[in-house]
């Protein structure tokens, strides 16, 4: 898979690159709006991570120029602007998906999974973890081909885990992740401790693995 | 004290000075006057009958009309000529008159006489007073219609000020319409509506600066801090860590996201106060708390609470976006404040919507718990939320009220 990151901030770009390159995608960047329409002429990708407030341009005049072209590259906006005139806007133009700043790497890592999921299959799509398979139209959950009853939420949490597999994800993060910024709970993350355990034990009553690590209350991590 | 009250009372009481003080001294010269012309004619008589006696060697007869009798009395002293101001009684018609005698001695031969001449003031005072009353009349009436016009012109003059006045008052900060000020044919009018204009375009402008400011700090730092969210999450990747090292993690964790939420809820106040919330759409308020509950559900499962609804039909006309924030707060309040297996009402008519919970805190002070950073000791929140509550419910008119009854926080927002 690959993606092209256009991003002006060299750090964050830094840290989006080492995040996603160990989940075998191969990452180009571009920090300036002209190198990335470079690239963009010059390569195919399959998902563009594109910041909109470009230093020397503005990201929706990428996007715009992408559509001309009638590219099929799966693309997320990230915004420094959390506005949502510039999120409708972007989504008209043909964005997939926004993403406003400052985001969880694990988060960004799951709407990348999703488009490219989206953009790679129609119909039967289904995710893999050793007896787990997670059929992501149907939103279902099977073990041993057996489904299991999860609430929403958990079924969400599940495709956290199997999307960033490997990768310690921490509370906040999946916090973020279940109940959005709607949910002013600073401080006080010990729910998401009974969410998991929830899931756990409805996923090891369907005879499944325990795959769920804790960190040191700090995070989980979803492994063999 | 109104500007045009204070003048008239001003002016009022320097006219009624003036008319007393002005009356009385008329009333005496005027008098004086009168007195005079009677003493005159007084004067007159008496030559008249001295003239008489010299020529005849007799008194003249004495006479005795309505305005002008002439007495003689045989003297024993000589009297001393002098006027006397008195009241004659008229035995005749029973009537007393005010009268001026000239009374002098008359010397006919060897007698001794004193001549009484008495002249009715009568016509004098009467006349006094035609005067008098024909006078206050005048003044009156130009008293009457000097403030007339004072009030009429001081309308017309003062108009311009009055609307400067009153377009003061409708200027809105966070709204500004350009005020807009007629010229007129008064200089200090205009001079003031000179330094209006120009104190308000001024305000006006700094606080678009400062906005623009706010607004570009509070974007500038959400780079920042996603360059410092994404490098914790790469950091905690590392398999060397101890646990001592993720517990200040979690704690650098916390801290960037109460930065986040701050940062963005400031944003969000600003964003409501510039009114770019601007799709009002007819919105199912009881849907949209069930809905709200149901995300809940699981920070209300963990501390047991148990919620009881009353959900009517409540339907409001404002952005959804906005919506949900506003029942977002307020239920995450009621979830995050509450004790553990405590309760939650949650009710929903036509026309208002009340979210009440239990919590270890009793009343809480009106005043402040709607300002932005206001929050109880014990709170580990922001302190913004309701702040935010408290703006969406401004922006469309909502009443948003707070009681504490039987041991319930109680939070009302009424519509209409």
């Amino acid at each position: 898979m690959k993606l092209l990151i256009i991003e002006d901030e060299l750090e964050l770009s830094n840290s989006i690159v080492s995040y996603l390159k160990s989940e075998s995608y191969s990452c180009e960047v571009a920090h300036t709006y002209a190198s990335a329409l470079k690239k963009i002429d010059a390569f195919e990708y399959d998902c563009i991570l594109l910041d909109i407030g470009l230093p020397d341009g503005n990201g929706l005049k990428i996007l715009e120029e992408l559509k001309q072209d009638n590219k099929s590259e799966g693309i997320i906006i990230v915004s420094a602007k959390n506005s949502i005139d510039d999120k409708i806007k972007g989504l008209r133009i043909g964005a997939d998906d926004y993403l406003p700043k400052p985001f969880h790497l694990s988060e960004l890592s799951a709407r990348v999974a999703a488009i490219i999921r989206r953009k790679q299959f129609t119909g039967n799509n289904k995710l893999l973890f050793n007896e787990i398979s997670v059929d992501t139209v149907s939103r279902q959950a099977e073990v041993n081909g057996e489904v299991v009853d999860l609430t929403r939420k958990e079924y969400q949490l599940l495709l956290y885990f199997i999307v960033n597999k490997g990768k310690v994800i921490s509370k906040n993060a999946i916090a973020q992740h279940l109940w959005g910024d709607g949910m002013d709970t600073s401080g006080n993350l010990d729910f998401i401790y009974t969410h998991i355990k929830n899931l756990r034990k409805k996923l090891h009553e369907a005879g499944c693995a325990d795959y769920i690590r804790a960190f040191y209350g700090m995070g989980y991590k979803f492994t063999e | 004290m109104k500007l045009q009250a204070k003048y008239s009372r001003a002016t009022i009481s320097t006219a009624i000075f003036v008319l007393i003080l002005g009356s009385i001294s008329y009333y005496f010269i005027l008098r004086y006057v009168l007195i005079k012309e009677v003493d005159d004619s007084l004067r007159v008589e008496e030559q008249e009958i001295l003239d008489h006696v010299s020529v005849h060697h007799s008194l003249p007869e004495e006479t005795n009309y309505r305005d002008q009798q002439i007495h003689f009395i045989p003297a024993t002293t000589i009297e001393k000529r002098r006027f006397v101001s008195t009241n004659v009684v008229n035995e005749k018609e029973k009537e007393s008159f005010v009268s001026r005698q000239l009374i002098f001695p008359v010397q006919v031969g060897e007698k001794s006489y004193t001549a009484i001449v008495t002249k009715s003031e009568e016509e004098a005072e009467d006349m006094l007073i035609l005067i008098a009353l024909l006078t206050a009349a005048v003044v009156l009436l130009l008293f009457i219609l000097l403030f007339i016009t004072n009030r009429i012109l001081f309308k017309k003059i003062w108009s311009p000020f009055y609307a400067t006045l009153s377009s003061m008052k409708q200027f809105n900060l966070s709204n500004p319409g350009r005020i807009s000020l007629a010229k007129n044919d008064v200089d200090e009018f205009n001079d003031l509506n000179m330094a209006v204009n120009e104190m308000t375009g001024k305000v006006v402008k700094d606080y678009q600066s400062l906005k623009t400011f706010t607004d570009n700090a509070s974007h500038e730092m959400q780079t920042p801090l996603a360059v410092i969210n994404s490098k914790l999450d790469l950091l905690i990747q590392d398999q060397e860590l101890t646990e001592k090292n993720m517990h200040h993690l979690q704690s650098i964790y916390d801290s960037v996201m109460r930065l986040t939420r701050m940062n963005q809820s400031l944003l969000l106040i600003a964003k409501i106060e510039n009114q770019q919330f601007p799709d009002a759409k007819n919105l199912r308020l009881d849907d949209l708390l069930k809905e709200r509950l149901q995300h809940f559900e699981e920070l209300i499962q963990s501390k047991q609470l148990i919620v009881s609804t009353a959900l009517q039909k409540c339907e409001v006309v404002m952005n959804p976006i906005l919506a949900d924030m506003l029942l977002n707060n307020l239920l995450a309040n009621a979830i995050r404040h509450n004790i553990v297996a405590g309760n939650i009402e949650v009710e929903t008519a036509n026309n208002y919507i009340a979210i009440r919970n239990r919590s270890e805190s009793s009343l809480l002070d009106e005043k402040i718990i709607f300002d932005r950073f206001h929050k109880a000791s014990h709170s580990d929140g922001l302190g913004i939320g309701l702040a935010i509550v408290k703006q969406i419910c401004e922006l469309y008119g909502f009443r948003l009220e707070y009681a504490f009854k039987k041991q319930m926080h109680d939070f009302q927002v009424s519509f209409r």
